[in-house]
């Protein structure tokens, strides 16, 4: 089994970039495969908790927390990034991390494989 | 080297994947480019690279609508953890564009 990295900007709604990064951990985990996802830029808005379940909007939460619970899975947001979007330490999911650059830099270094999903 | 590309848009990314060399050259087809594989127009498949392979989610097909039986027989309908497979088994690097 590999490790595979992660790496988004996309914002969770308005583009499915990120359902599909997550639908791809999902997969990866299930095979036995571990990941890292690191958010930056506006997908960070992922890592807020209570996101309202919306008909009609992308839901994400559920499965992240499946994801965390797997324990092949670690979700890291940048901690500038979140800051900037004025998403607070105290309203970040739990399970979910908070760093520098610096986090997502070592991850790539030590992945088997690397994908970096969606754009701006 | 073994190259997977995942396009995920239908109007843009021809230009790019034109350009590319790879040993081995794979393309996947996700969100609105799954549209090239729906595409009756011979022209328009001619514009990915004939020597790469060309693979389509069949997820995004699915929510719009397309038959997997109406596609053209150069694309290998695809799921998530056959994505997975690619990425890990049958290709070096990925890239998203």
């Amino acid at each position: 089994m590999g490790k595979l990295t992660i790496g988004s900007f996309s914002s969770p709604s308005g583009t499915m970039s990120l359902d599909f990064a997550i639908k791809l951990a999902e997969a990866a985990v299930n095979k036995g495969h571990t990941v890292d996802l690191w958010l930056s830029g506006n997908a960070t808005v992922l890592g807020n908790r209570d996101h309202k379940h919306f008909k009609d909007y992308s839901h994400l939460q559920k499965t992240i927390k499946i994801l965390l619970d797997s324990g092949r899975f670690q979700m890291t947001i940048c901690e500038a990034c979140a800051d900037a979007r004025g998403c607070k330490k105290d309203n970040t999911l739990q399970g979910c991390r908070r760093a520098s650059m610096d986090w997502y830099l070592a991850s790539c270094f030590n992945a088997d494989r690397v994908i970096l999903v969606g754009d701006n | 080297m073994k190259l997977c590309v995942f396009m995920s848009e239908y109007r843009s990314g021809y230009d790019i994947v034109k350009r590319l060399e790879a040993e081995k050259l794979g393309i996947v087809l996700v969100g609105n480019s799954v549209y090239h594989a729906a595409s009756d127009n011979k022209a328009e498949h001619c514009m990915l690279p004939e020597n790469a392979e060309l693979y389509v989610l069949a997820e995004d097909l699915e929510c719009r609508g397309i038959e997997t039986a109406k596609l053209a027989s150069e694309f290998r309908v695809v799921t998530y953890p056959d994505i997975v497979d690619l990425i890990f088994d049958e290709y070096e690097k990925s890239v998203w564009i």
